[in-house]
C-alpha cells in the first residue's frame, strides 16, 4: 500500500513522518527539482509512506505544490494522510477541501490536540467527522501520543472512501458536474474545479464550451472563479467550524508576550544582533576555536602513525605520501569543520523549531527587499560566515526558486572561517598592526559584493524575481528534542559524506599533479611537477593581480579549491618549508614569493576570498541548483568578479603607492 | 499623507489594508492584486472577501505587518496590503 503524507508547513508533518517510519527512511529527489523526496516504511506494516512537501494549497504557482499535485494525480497513492494543526483548523482545512475532491481515500490526523485546551479551543471530533464524512485520528506528534492508534487504524484498512463533499453553491456544483462528465477522467471533480479556476496546468483540457460555462459563473458571482473557488471553500469551512469548534477567548498567549520583546520596536533588532553574534561565537569561536587545533593535531598524529607503520612494512615512498599528504591531509581538512558545523546546525535547528527564524525574516525583510531578496536571505549569509556548505544548504528555507538560485550564487561570497588563515598570513606580514582593520575590510567588501551582485543578477539573470513575502508567523514553541537531534545528525552526516567523497577524489588528483612530472617521475622537486607547469601556463591570469608571473601563487590559488586554508599550506610547501607556516620565511625578499607588495598581497587575498569557493561548497551549490550548467555559470561569475575586484585593488594600490 | 492617519482611521470608513494601525480590526472588501501568483497566495492563505482581521504586530522597521485572521497569524508587505480594500471595524 502506498500512502501520501500531506500537510501545511509547521503542521508537525516531519515529526509524524519520523514517528511512523523510525529509521527506515530513504531520501531522494523529486524529478526536475531539488526538493527532497522522503519515503519510508511504516513501523509494523509493509505500507510505504511518502512525505510530500509542506504546502498550503494545490495551486499551480510553486514547485512544491506542483510536485504534490503531480504525485497525487499521477502516482495514485492508495491513501492520503492529511495532517492538520488543530490549533489553526480553519486555515488548515482549506487544503483538506482540495484533497476532498480527489478519488483517493483520505484520513485526517488532528495534531497538537494536547495544546488545544491551553489555547481555549474545544473541538467536537464526532461532529467534525460527521461534517467531513472521513475518519479522523487525534495525535500529538510532539508528545508521541496517538501514533499507535493511527497505525492500528491504517492496518484495519477499512478507511472510508473519499466522500467528495459538495461544498459549493448549487449553481457551481451543477457546472462542476457537467464538466466532470464531459471530460470523463479519473479525479474528475478535482480537475473540473481546476478548470473553473483556469488552472494553467490543465490548459489543454480547456475548450470553448467550458470557457462559456466559467464565464457565466463569473458574471453571476461578479468575481473570477480563482477567487470564487477560494471564497466558497472558506465559506464552507467557516460553517463547518461553527458547528464543531468552540473558542473560549483567552488573554494574550505566551507567544504574544514573547513577541512583545523579540519583535519590539526598539529591542527587536538589537536582540537579533545579540542572538546571531552568540550563534557565531558559539560555533565558530568557542567550539571551532578549541576543536580545530585539537583535530588538526590528531590528524597529524594519525598521519605519523600511518607513515611510520607503512614504512616499517616496506611500503613505497609514493604510496605513503599518497595516503598521508594526499588523502589524510585532504579528508582531515574536512573533519576540522565537523564540530563547529554540528554546533551551527544545532543553533539553526533550534532557531527554526522555536519559530524565531520566521521572525528574522519578519524583522529584516524591508532591508533586503531593495536587493530583490526577502528577509529569509539573511539566514544563509549568517550560516555561511562559518562555512559555505551549510550556508548554501540553508538557502532551502527560501520559498521562491529564483530567489533561492540568486542566494546560492551569493552565499559563498561571505568569507567563511577557512578563509581567515589566508588573511592572517598576508595581513599579518604586510599590514601587521592593521590586521584587524584589514580583516574587517573584507567583511565590508563582502557586503558590498553581495549587494552589487544581487542588483546585477536581478537585472540580468533573474528579471522576473518578484520576491513576495506572504508568510505564516508560527507561534513560539518549545523545540522537540528528538526532532532537533535527528535534524542536526542528518545535516552533519550529509556534509561529511558529500564533502568527504569530493575532497577525497580531489586531494588524490592534486597530490598526483603535485608529486609527478609530465614523464611520470615520482618525487620531482615541486617546480618540475605537473602542477607547476599548469601554474606556469595559467600564471598570466594572475598577472594583473600580482604584477608578476608566479606559478607558485597560481598553484596555491588552485589548491584553494580543495579547501581555502590550503592556499596557506601550499604556499608554505612551495616556498620550501613544509610544516609550520612562517610568514618571514615565506615572503623573504630573495624567495619565490619575494615579489609580493602590500598592494598585490591585498589583491591576492581579495581574489582568494571572493573567487570560486572550495569544491565541497561547489558540490553543495550543484546539489541545490540541481543543474551543472547553473553551477558552472555561478562559479564562473564568482571567479570573474573576484578577478575584477582584485585587479582594481592592485591598480589602486599601484596608483596610491606611486603618489606617496 | 495617509501615513499620518495610521491608527486613526475611523470605524466604518473604507480604505486600504495598509492604512490601518496596530490593534485595528477590519473586513476585506476587495482584493485588487495584479501579480497572479501573489493574488492566489493571498486567497490560499485565507484573505477572501468578507474575512475579518486584526493588525497584530508591525516589524521594527515599519514593514512588513503581521495580521491575525482565521485563527492564525500572517505576515504581509505593505505593498501587498495597499492593494487590498477593507472596511474599518474598530
Amino acid at each position: 500500500m502506498k500512502i501520501a503524507l500531506v500537510g501545511n508547513q509547521n503542521s508537525g508533518k516531519t515529526t509524524l513522518f519520523n514517528l511512523l517510519t523510525g529509521s527506515n527512511q530513504k531520501v531522494g529527489n523529486w524529478p526536475g527539482v531539488t526538493i527532497d523526496r522522503k519515503s519510508g516504511i511504516i513501523k509494523g506494516t509493509d505500507f510505504e509512506l511518502i512525505d510530500l512537501p509542506g504546502i498550503y494549497s494545490l495551486s499551480p504557482y510553486t514547485p512544491e505544490e506542483e510536485i504534490s499535485r503531480k504525485f497525487l494525480l499521477e502516482e495514485n497513492p492508495d491513501l492520503i494522510i492529511n495532517i492538520v494543526d488543530a490549533t489553526s483548523l480553519e486555515r488548515s482545512l482549506y487544503l483538506t477541501t482540495q484533497l476532498l475532491e480527489l478519488d483517493t481515500k483520505l484520513l485526517l490526523v488532528l495534531n497538537m490536540s494536547d495544546i488545544l485546551l491551553k489555547k481555549g479551543i474545544f473541538i467536537d471530533v464526532e461532529k467534525l467527522k460527521a461534517e467531513l464524512q472521513i475518519d479522523i485520528v487525534q495525535i500529538s506528534a510532539f508528545r508521541g501520543t496517538g501514533i499507535d492508534e493511527l497505525i492500528a487504524c491504517l492496518k484495519k484498512q477499512n478507511i472510508k472512501d473519499n466522500p467528495k463533499l459538495k461544498i459549493y453553491p448549487a449553481y457551481v456544483e451543477k457546472t462542476i458536474g457537467e464538466i466532470e462528465s464531459k471530460i470523463g477522467l479519473a479525479n474528475g471533480r478535482f480537475i473540473a474545479v481546476k478548470l473553473l479556476e483556469r488552472d494553467r496546468l490543465f490548459g489543454d483540457l480547456m475548450d470553448e464550451s467550458i470557457e462559456q460555462k466559467v464565464k457565466a459563473l463569473e458574471r453571476f458571482y461578479e468575481m473570477d472563479m480563482e477567487e470564487g473557488i477560494a471564497y466558497f471553500r472558506y465559506e464552507w469551512i467557516e460553517g463547518t467550524i461553527r458547528k464543531a469548534l468552540r473558542h473560549v477567548a483567552k488573554s494574550n498567549s505566551v507567544s504574544d508576550k514573547l513577541d512583545k520583546v523579540f519583535l519590539n520596536k526598539y529591542l527587536g533588532i538589537p536582540i537579533f544582533v545579540v542572538i546571531m553574534t552568540l550563534v557565531y561565537l558559539l560555533s565558530v569561536g568557542v567550539v571551532g576555536g578549541t576543536t580545530v587545533e585539537w583535530i588538526d593535531a590528531k590528524v597529524n598524529q594519525f598521519k605519523e602513525v600511518v607513515a611510520t607503520g607503512l614504512a616499517e612494512r616496506g611500503a613505497s615512498d609514493w604510496s605513503i605520501s599518497l595516503l598521508t599528504d594526499g588523502v589524510i591531509t585532504g579528508v582531515g581538512s574536512v573533519l576540522n569543520f565537523v564540530p563547529q558545523l554540528l554546533m551551527l546546525f544545532l543553533c539553526i535547528s533550534i532557531l527554526e523549531t522555536t519559530g524565531y527564524m520566521s521572525r528574522i525574516a519578519f524583522l529584516l525583510d524591508k532591508l533586503l527587499r531593495r536587493f530583490g531578496l526577502s528577509g529569509k536571505a539573511l539566514i544563509p549569509f549568517i550560516v555561511g560566515s562559518g562555512c559555505s556548505v551549510p550556508g548554501v544548504m540553508a538557502t532551502r528555507t527560501v520559498e521562491d526558486s529564483k530567489e533561492r538560485e540568486m542566494l546560492i550564487t551569493l552565499t559563498p561570497f561571505v568569507p567563511c572561517s577557512a578563509r581567515l588563515p589566508i588573511i592572517s598570513l598576508f595581513a599579518g606580514y604586510f599590514f601587521d598592526k592593521y590586521m584587524g582593520l584589514v580583516t574587517a575590510s573584507f567583511y565590508f567588501l563582502a557586503i558590498l559584493v553581495i549587494i552589487i551582485s544581487a542588483i546585477n543578477l536581478k537585472k540580468v539573470l533573474y528579471k522576473d524575481v518578484n520576491s513576495s513575502y506572504v508568510s505564516e508567523l508560527p507561534e513560539f514553541r518549545v523545540p522537540d528534542v528528538r526532532y532537533v537531534a535527528r535534524d542536526v545528525w542528518e545535516k552533519t552526516w550529509g556534509f561529511v559524506k558529500r564533502a568527504g567523497t569530493v575532497i577525497f577524489f580531489c586531494s588524490v588528483i592534486i597530490w598526483v599533479l603535485l608529486s609527478f612530472s609530465w614523464r611520470f617521475e615520482y618525487g620531482v622537486p615541486i617546480d618540475k611537477s605537473i602542477l607547476a607547469s599548469i601554474g606556469n601556463l595559467l600564471s598570466w591570469f594572475f598577472y594583473p593581480i600580482l604584477g608578476e608571473f608566479s606559478w607558485g601563487a597560481t598553484v596555491s590559488a588552485i589548491q584553494g579549491l580543495v579547501a581555502k586554508e590550503q592556499v596557506v599550506s601550499s604556499m608554505s610547501i612551495i616556498a620550501g618549508f613544509s610544516g609550520d607556516v612562517n610568514r618571514e620565511l615565506i615572503f623573504a625578499k630573495d624567495g619565490i614569493f619575494g615579489f609580493f607588495t602590500p598592494a598585490s598581497a591585498y589583491a591576492f587575498m581579495a581574489f582568494n576570498i571572493f573567487s570560486a569557493p572550495c569544491l565541497a561548497a561547489i558540490s553543495a551549490m550543484n546539489k541545490e541548483f540541481g543543474s551543472t550548467k547553473k553551477t558552472l555559470r555561478a562559479v564562473a561569475y564568482q571567479t570573474w568578479l573576484a578577478w575584477v575586484i582584485a585587479t582594481i585593488i592592485h591598480l589602486l594600490g599601484l596608483v596610491i603607492g606611486g603618489i606617496s | 499623507m495617509l501615513l499620518e492617519l495610521r491608527g486613526k482611521v475611523k470605524a466604518g470608513r473604507i480604505c486600504r489594508m495598509s492604512d490601518l494601525g496596530k490593534g485595528q480590526r477590519g473586513r476585506v472588501l476587495n482584493i485588487k492584486v495584479d501579480n497572479p501568483a501573489l493574488r492566489r497566495r493571498l486567497f490560499d492563505m485565507g484573505i477572501t472577501r468578507g474575512v475579518e482581521f486584526e493588525i497584530k504586530k508591525i516589524s521594527p522597521l515599519g514593514d512588513p505587518v503581521d495580521i491575525a485572521l482565521r485563527g492564525y497569524e500572517l505576515c504581509l508587505r505593505k505593498s501587498s496590503m495597499e492593494q487590498i480594500e477593507v472596511e474599518v471595524l474598530a
